[in-house]
C-alpha cells in the first residue's frame, strides 16, 4: 500500500490514449475518404509553409541557429523533464511512516510503541503458528491515521477466516498490551511458498 | 470494518494502481521526444539525420494520404488507434486484482482468490471424503466454479456438495456476491463421450 496518486496515472493514460486514437483515426480517415485527405494536405502544406517561413525569418545572425529551433528544443526539454519527474515521483510513491502509538500516561510515565516493536511482537506470535508460513508487518500512514498491515501466507488449504481470526486476536492482544486500539489491515496471500510447502499441518 | 480509512485501504489493495502502464507509456513518450530533439540538434549542426530530418519528416506526414499507398497508411493508422484504445481502456476499466474482500470483524481482510479456492476445495474434500486432488475450485470476481471428479463407482451427492460450498462461502462473508456452479465429472461419462 503506497500513496501513489492513481487518478494522475489514469488521467495520463486517458490523455495519451485519446491523442493516439485521434492520430490513428485521422490517418485512417484521410486514407479512405478523399475529402479528409484534401483537408489533411491543405493543413499540412500550410503548416509546412509556416514552419519554413518561421525558420528562415528567425535565423540568429552569424549562426546557423534559428529561434524556432531553440524554442522547440526548450519546449521539448521542459516536457521531458516534467515527464521524468512524473515517473520518478510515482516510483517513490511509497511512503512509510513509523507507527508511534503513545499509550496511556501513568504515574510511571508514558508508553510509546514503535513500528518495530509491534511488528516484531506480531511476527513472533505468528511464527509460532504452524499453519502460517510467513508473515510481514508494516505500518502505514493513511489519511493521517496509522494502519498496521499484516501480510500472511498460510499453508495451502487453510481457511482464510481462521487465519484472519488468529491475526485479529493477536492484534487485539497487542492493543490491550499497549493501551491503544490498533487499526489493522490483513492480507492473506497464496504464494509460491504456500504451493511448495506441505498442505497438511505437521503433527507433533 | 467500516472506517473510511480501511475502506480506502481495501479499495487500493483490490484494484490495480496502473503505475506500470503509466510508466511504460510515459517512458515511450520521453524516448520519442528525445529522438525529435536529437534530430533537430543534428539538423542545426549540419550533420546527417539519423532517420529523417525535421523538414523531411514534416513533408512525409503531409504526404501521408497522397504519397503513401492507402493500405500502408490504413495499417499505420489502425495500429496507432488500437494502441490508443488500449490506453483508454486501461484508464477507465476498474482493474480489479484477483483478490477478495472478506467482511470479518473489525479489521479489513483481503485474501487472494487462490487462498479462497484452496480452502474451499479442502472443505469439500473433508466433507465428501473425496481425495483433495479430485476437487478443483476456481474463484473469479463473480463466479465460483467447482469441479469434482470422483472415481468410477464412488457415489456423490451433488446437492450436498453444493450446500457445503454455499455454507462455506457464506462463512467467508465476501463483499462481492458470487454465483456458484458445481459440476460432477465422471470418468465413465468421458469414455462414453469419446
Amino acid at each position: 500500500m503506497n500513496n501513489t496518486n492513481r487518478a494522475v496515472n489514469r488521467t495520463i493514460l486517458l490523455i495519451l490514449g485519446l491523442v493516439l486514437v485521434a492520430i490513428g483515426g485521422g490517418i485512417v480517415t484521410s486514407a479512405v475518404w478523399p475529402a479528409a485527405a484534401e483537408t489533411w494536405t491543405n493543413i499540412g502544406s500550410g503548416a509546412e509553409g509556416w514552419a519554413q517561413q518561421a525558420w528562415d525569418a528567425t535565423v540568429i545572425a552569424g549562426t546557423g541557429l534559428t529561434w524556432v529551433a531553440v524554442a522547440a528544443l526548450a519546449a521539448l526539454l521542459v516536457l521531458v523533464v516534467l515527464l521524468i519527474m512524473l515517473v520518478v515521483r510515482s516510483i517513490h510513491g511509497r511512503r512509510r511512516t513509523p507507527l508511534r502509538a503513545s499509550g496511556a500516561e501513568s504515574d510511571l510515565g508514558r508508553v510509546t510503541v514503535t513500528e518495530g516493536f509491534a511488528s516484531d511482537a506480531l511476527k513472533n506470535a505468528l511464527g509460532e503458528r504452524d499453519e502460517i508460513l510467513s508473515a510481514r508487518v508494516t505500518a502505514n500512514d493513511i489519511k493521517h491515521e496509522p494502519v498496521l498491515h499484516i501480510s500472511v501466507t498460510p499453508r495451502q488449504n487453510t481457511s482464510p477466516v481462521q487465519v484472519a481470526e488468529t491475526v485479529e486476536r493477536l492484534v487485539a492482544n497487542l492493543g490491550v498490551l499497549t493501551g491503544q486500539k490498533l487499526t489493522a489491515y490483513i492480507s492473506v496471500h497464496a504464494g509460491l511458498r504456500a504451493k511448495l510447502a506441505h498442505d497438511q499441518r505437521r503433527l507433533s | 470494518m467500516s472506517s473510511p480509512v480501511l475502506r480506502r485501504v481495501v479499495r487500493r489493495e483490490t484494484h490495480s494502481p496502473r503505475t506500470v502502464a503509466m510508466i511504460v507509456a510515459v517512458v515511450l513518450v520521453i524516448l520519442a521526444l528525445v529522438y525529435v530533439g536529437v534530430e533537430i540538434v543534428l539538423n542545426l549542426l549540419g550533420q546527417p539525420a539519423l532517420l529523417l530530418g525535421p523538414a523531411a519528416s514534416l513533408a512525409w506526414v503531409v504526404g501521408l494520404p497522397t504519397e503513401v499507398p492507402a493500405g500502408a497508411s490504413i495499417a499505420i493508422g489502425a495500429v496507432i488507434a488500437v494502441l490508443g484504445v488500449v490506453l483508454v481502456l486501461l484508464a477507465i476499466t476498474p482493474g480489479r486484482l484477483s483478490k477478495q474482500h472478506l467482511m470479518l470483524g473489525d479489521s479489513a481482510v483481503v485474501a487472494d482468490n487462490g487462498v479462497i479456492a484452496s480452502a474451499l476445495a479442502q472443505r469439500i474434500s473433508d466433507d465428501s471424503g473425496l481425495p483433495r486432488d479430485q476437487v478443483r475450485v476456481g474463484v473469479g470476481h463473480r463466479v465460483v466454479d467447482v469441479t469434482v471428479s470422483p472415481a468410477v463407482g464412488v457415489p456423490l451427492d451433488e446437492a450436498r456438495v453444493r450446500s457445503v460450498v454455499d455454507s462455506e462461502l457464506e462463512s467467508y462473508r465476501l463483499a462481492a456476491r458470487k454465483r456458484t456452479s458445481v459440476r460432477v465429472e465422471r470418468p465413465r461419462d468421458q469414455e462414453e463421450r469419446a
